[in-house]
């Protein structure tokens, strides 16, 4: 498993504002923005890792965060294909550490 | 020399200028991508003149318009602002002004407010499409961080910005079988709540 940094000072900063400026508007906006600010938040740490050059699967991570990109946006007019997607997206990265942890041995 | 006749403007029916102004508001999308091409200051100016031109409750005007252009400070609000999903160039920031309200015998937490920023919102959303320009309204920010970066009064509170910017190239990628937009009839009833025909 690579130590390589894949996320700068400068974008972790970016991360941090964005998440606890998220668990701000959680307090008065409806329950599913929540998810889409996490999911948000997700496709911006796999933007730094690919801008950074990590070791890992680029063409997973590109192609997953194409995925997080189009379809996060579901959330404003459709719903329940978001939903969807929330609950099949872990497996996808699910598969994805499976697939470093057996490439890693 | 002579001088050239004055150009009349054009005239149109009432039906043709009511096709135009529906045909703006039926066309109008929130746009979240946009090039960097700055926006022109006279574009803005003419957005936020039909922002000017909202009703607003009693005529109390109980609102100011902060703009935006500087793309350090743009960037810096989009970190604190998880609504603002794309890279706008230009920002209008519609806040609720203390001191008008005062002024205006306005009782805080009056309802009026919150829907005069709606309007405002609407009319330069719809002035900006009318001009080329894509727009989106953002109300997902934290007040306190952008209180602290647009170094805004006490007096000042921050409830709705307006992202102005050129369009940039998208298409929307649909899930198959997604539901489709809702028509006037699933939105509307006539006379009595629950009755859809206007019989």
């Amino acid at each position: 498993m690579s130590e390589r940094t894949v996320v700068n000072e400068e974008e972790a900063y970016e991360l941090l504002a964005h998440l606890v400026a998220s668990a701000e508007l959680c307090i008065r906006e409806p329950y599913y923005y929540g998810t889409f600010r996490l999911i948000d938040a997700a496709s911006k740490l796999m933007g730094f890792m690919l801008q950074n050059g990590g070791d890992g699967d680029r063409a997973w991570l590109e192609s997953f965060k194409h995925e997080v990109d189009t379809k996060k946006e579901w959330m404003m007019w459709d719903r329940e294909g978001y939903f969807e997607f929330l609950r099949s997206a872990t497996g996808s990265v699910a598969g994805e550490l499976k697939h470093r942890g057996d490439s890693s041995v | 020399m002579r001088e050239a006749d004055p150009v009349e403007p054009p005239v149109i029916s009432p039906q043709q200028k009511a096709d135009i102004v529906l045909d703006v508001i039926r066309t109008r999308r929130v746009v979240r991508r946009y090039t960097d091409e700055p926006v022109a200051d006279e574009q803005i100016r003419r957005v936020l003149e039909a922002g000017r031109w909202a009703t607003t409750g009693g005529n109390r005007r109980i609102h100011r318009f902060l703009v935006t252009r500087d793309p350090k400070t743009i960037r810096l609000i989009k970190l604190i602002s998880p609504g603002m999903l794309g890279a706008p160039t230009a920002v209008i920031l519609i806040c609720l002004d203390h001191e008008a309200i005062e002024r205006e015998q306005t009782q805080e937490g009056h309802s009026s407010g919150l829907v005069d920023v709606g309007t405002q919102a609407m009319n330069m959303m719809v002035a900006a499409h009318a001009l080329g320009l894509g727009s989106c309204p953002v109300t997902s920010f934290s007040q306190s961080g952008m209180s602290t970066l647009l170094e805004l009064p006490p007096t000042a509170s921050p409830l709705l910005m307006v992202l102005l910017g050129h369009p940039a190239p998208h298409r929307r990628v649909m899930r198959h079988g997604a539901k489709t937009r809702l028509t006037i009839e699933d939105l509307t009833y006539w006379e009595h709540y629950g009755r859809k025909t206007p019989q």
